[in-house]
């Protein structure tokens, strides 16, 4: 095992750094933290994995802003960026990309920690704060998505919005609101800007913040069957250098497949949308709200109108709130039958999930 | 037809080769640096008096035998048989040019096998000095194939002189011309550090998997001089790579130009793309080998070395995709093109016809022309070494939203292969008289519409003043006289083709072309 002393020299620049920022009390309290080390420990990455590419999403996000125009030259300018400005192809893919993957590894995240009884006392808020914080990214996605304002983004956006204009009394409120007026066009692509690049930002990095807070607080949660172990069985690295480096090393793995995938697969521009042609037969949205999307197509076969949309909207939210407060179904560190029952559950939502998306894209029509 | 047209749905047949070439290079690049890193591992242990490495490294060593001696040999076959079906003109061409050098090749290889079997049984059988020398024999024997395939290789980005005696039946009399081009140099040396980095990156995989508690010191010393093997190449990999790139022809460098600013489609931003990915993987390996290995040699994982791993598997593919990609559109510069077509008998083809010329394609049953049977086999025969049907490179997607006239247009560029078109960079010259084309234009009109929409294309040579565009787009078929007497030559033509094509020899049309060239070569002598 390597000393803590090779990652911090001993230099003449680090010590005028370290009288005036403290840096040594920092890397003294980090090297305090340690990480369990155990069969499992590879899910410890993945929120980390998650911060990486929300990170990459900031900063693209902020070389997109250069080119980018909301409103009536929202396609244009996209179309700018991909197919004549120099690179911008590679920042928008590697946006676009970054916004998945980050989806996708927070999703892994959330299960890992789920199946490993994170959310169990006194871990509540993380649990809490990390529903907030990949509800947040599913935001990002769905705001984002409509940017380029191409045709799939405008008729997957006006699908999208439909589903909670169906909400009793709020709901057409809602959906007005976020549209900018009857119609998904120009006002609403700003409207959708503003989320995406100042209001959505400004709730996520907070959250983040306590989120992080709240892990360098607790620890990281040991699984039960580690918690078994006695004391002296348990294995552990320090967080720093050790654990911080193997972090830094699989982002580094992370940016190659995000590289990877933005250069075999760049993220290409359909054609401008244009409201008075059909919508295509192929519409769907992103990946990640394929589950609810079939759930509620599902709903609306079997039961045709507003009931079914209604139906489907409430069986969904109550599920996701279900989700939500599991910590207090199972909040005891050792499984009783409730902790069981909650396994059994995360099971059977996972299976839902897989199953609907599978079902979704399997019953997706081929395009016009 | 001598062979079966060799149609691999949604991945195309270039792919195949690729994930097949890919896993091949993996594992014979490590087959070459673990040969020198074993010998070397071994020589060091018996000077620093390190016996505990023995017993790692006799398990390696059985490691490198199964999974070079299986897994590389067998990944070694495939890409014969893939690059056989896919392209056979080109592979016909190396084979043919390169005889001498296959026969040191596999010689080379048989040597190699033979010792990785030797050093690894004999460990502890024979003595420490004998054993370092069988080593070392294979060391030798591997980069002999290295040796030997690099000349082989760079030879079609880079043919240099050898064109000078392409098609003149004595292209194998000037095997040393065509060995020691231009790129061979600066690829040997690429690719040697290629060898020695994989040779650590193997290794890391290997011993990541010994007990960090249980054989602690061992598996640290291990791991962290392994982890060295990566640092030759960051040394000296950039200044072989740009001393290569000063040698890929200027027209050939454009190509890395071409995915700057877009990703439109059809615009061939591959060579862009995979550089990027290559400069990024190959940039970040070491930096990760420093913080999973060199930092905490110990607590190294299994995993992490296969993510290592993982990461050399995506700098090799794209550096070799890169490689194949920058040869576009030529199979070997300036002699044969992509599509298996030769340079020096574009003239002929264009005259008697394509099917005709082409011992590959099948025989049509329906030999009314123009039919879109002889357009499949014209898209089987020059399209579908590159392209898919709705897969990779999927004619129907790039074909789609134009109608049989657009489509007719696009064809008529690719036929005249003018500098100054889009395509000309990275696309052969699409080559066949005019019923031909006209049949492939309809059948890529019943591909992308479904139904044969619009539009005939009249390909014949320029009759008018330099300059004047004699694309002559007509709506009906029946009525256009010239592309019907055309039709009939190439009609004629193709009830004959199955039976001069079974007795012709497969370079028939070069020795024609040999002929005009050079009077007295025969390519019949051909090895």
């Amino acid at each position: 095992m390597a000393k803590s002393s090779s990652v911090a020299p001993e230099s003449r620049v680090y010590r005028w750094l370290d009288e005036r920022l403290g840096i040594s009390e920092i890397v003294e309290l980090a090297g305090k933290k340690r990480v369990p080390e155990h069969k499992h420990s590879f899910w410890y990455y993945w929120g980390g994995i998650t911060l990486f590419f929300f990170l990459v999403m900031c900063v693209t996000g902020v070389l997109l802003l250069v080119y980018y125009r909301p409103g009536d030259g929202a396609y244009e300018s996209v179309r700018l960026i991909t197919y004549d400005i120099k690179f911008g192809w590679l920042v928008r893919s590697i946006h676009s990309w970054s916004a998945n993957l980050m989806v996708a590894a927070a999703f892994v995240h959330m299960f890992s920690a789920f199946f490993m009884k994170a959310y169990r006392r006194p871990r509540e808020f993380l649990w809490f704060t990390g529903i907030g914080l990949l509800s947040l990214s599913m935001l990002f996605g769905f705001s984002g998505y409509l940017l380029p304002m191409d045709e799939l983004a405008y008729f997957a956006t006006k699908v999208g919005l439909a589903i909670p204009a169906t909400i009793p009394v709020v709901g057409p409120w809602i959906a007005d609101l976020a549209r900018g007026g009857p119609e998904v066009g120009a006002y609403t692509v700003s409207r959708f800007f503003a989320l995406h690049v100042v209001v959505l930002p400004a709730m996520f990095v907070p959250l983040l913040g306590i989120h992080l807070a709240l892990v360098q607080k607790h620890g990281m949660s040991i699984p039960e069957s580690e918690q078994a172990k006695p004391e002296k069985a348990r294995k552990s690295i320090p967080f720093f250098p050790n654990f911080a480096m193997k972090d830094m090393a699989v982002w580094l793995i992370a940016l190659n497949v995000l590289g990877f995938l933005a250069a075999v697969y760049p993220w290409q521009l359909g054609p401008a949308a244009d409201s008075l042609m059909p919508a295509p037969m192929d519409i769907h949205p992103e990946w990640y709200f394929m589950s609810s999307f079939q759930i509620l197509k599902w709903f609306g076969n079997w039961f045709p109108g507003a009931l079914g949309e209604f139906l489907g909207i409430a069986v969904f939210n109550v599920g996701v709130l279900l989700w939500a407060i599991v910590p207090f179904f199972d909040p005891e560190k050792r499984s009783g039958v409730w902790g069981r029952r909650v396994t059994w559950f995360g099971i059977f939502v996972v299976f839902v999930i897989l199953l609907t998306t599978i079902w979704g894209y399997a019953v997706l029509p081929a395009g016009k | 037809m001598n062979y079966p047209v060799w149609d691999v749905p949604v991945i195309g047949s270039g792919w195949t080769i690729g994930i097949i070439a890919i896993i091949h290079i993996l594992i014979s690049h490590f087959a070459v640096g673990g040969g020198i890193f074993l010998p070397m591992a071994e020589a060091k242990a018996i000077r620093e008096g390190r016996k505990d490495w023995f017993p790692a490294l006799e398990k390696f060593s059985k490691f490198f035998l199964i999974l070079t001696g299986v897994f590389g040999a067998m990944t070694g076959v495939g890409i014969w048989f893939s690059i056989g079906l896919a392209n056979p003109e080109g592979t016909s061409a190396l084979i043919h040019n390169f005889v001498f050098g296959w026969a040191i090749e596999w010689v080379f290889f048989l040597v190699e096998l033979t010792l990785a079997a030797a050093y690894y049984y004999t460990w502890g059988k024979v003595s420490e000095r004998d054993h370092l020398r069988l080593g070392w024999a294979y060391a030798i024997a591997s980069i002999g194939t290295l040796v030997i395939i690099t000349g082989i290789l760079t030879f079609k980005l880079t043919p240099g002189g050898w064109l000078a005696f392409a098609g003149s039946g004595e292209e194998p009399h000037h095997f040393f011309e065509a060995f020691f081009n231009a790129g061979y140099l600066p690829s040997l040396g690429l690719r040697i550090l290629v060898c020695v980095s994989l040779a650590g990156i193997w290794a890391l995989v290997y011993f990541g998997g010994m007990d960090g508690e249980t054989e602690g010191p061992t598996k640290e010393k291990l791991v962290r001089w392994a982890a060295k093997w990566i640092l030759p190449a960051y040394a000296l990999m950039p200044v072989f790579a740009l001393w290569y790139y000063t040698t890929i022809p200027a027209d050939h460098r454009e190509l890395f130009q071409l995915g700057v600013s877009t990703i439109g489609q059809g615009a061939f931003t591959h060579v862009t793309r995979m550089a990027l990915m290559a400069v990024l993987s190959s940039a970040t390996i070491a930096l990760v080998i420093f913080l999973f290995a060199w930092l905490f040699p110990r607590e190294l994982t299994r995993g992490q070395g296969l993510a290592i791993l993982f990461l050399a598997l995506l700098a090799t593919a794209s550096g070799e995709s890169v490689r194949e990609f920058l040869r576009k559109p030529f199979v070997v510069n300036g002699y044969l093109y992509s599509n298996g077509v030769r340079v020096l008998n574009i003239d002929k083809v264009n005259r008697v016809g394509y099917l005709a010329n082409s011992p590959w394609a099948k025989p049509v049953t329906d030999t009314t022309l123009p039919s879109p049977e002889i357009g499949l086999r014209m898209f089987q025969g020059q399209c579908m070494a590159c392209h898919t049907v709705d897969g990779y490179r999927s004619m129907k997607r790039l074909a789609g939203g134009r109608d049989g006239k657009a489509i007719g247009s696009i064809l008529k560029i690719l036929k005249d292969h003018k500098p100054e078109s889009p395509y000309y960079k990275y696309m052969p010259p699409l080559v066949g008289n005019a019923a031909e084309i006209e049949s492939l234009r309809q059948y890529l009109d019943i591909m992308a519409n479904g139904k044969l929409t619009s539009g005939v294309v009249d390909t014949r040579p320029k009759p008018a003043k330099a300059g004047a565009d004699t694309t002559v787009v007509r709506t009906d078929s029946a009525k256009v006289a010239p592309v019907a007497d055309s039709l009939k030559v190439a009609k004629d033509s193709l009830k004959v083709a199955p039976k001069d094509t079974a007795k012709a020899p497969a370079s028939k049309a070069s020795a024609d072309t040999a002929k005009a060239v050079k009077p007295k070569a025969d390519t019949a002598k051909r090895p």
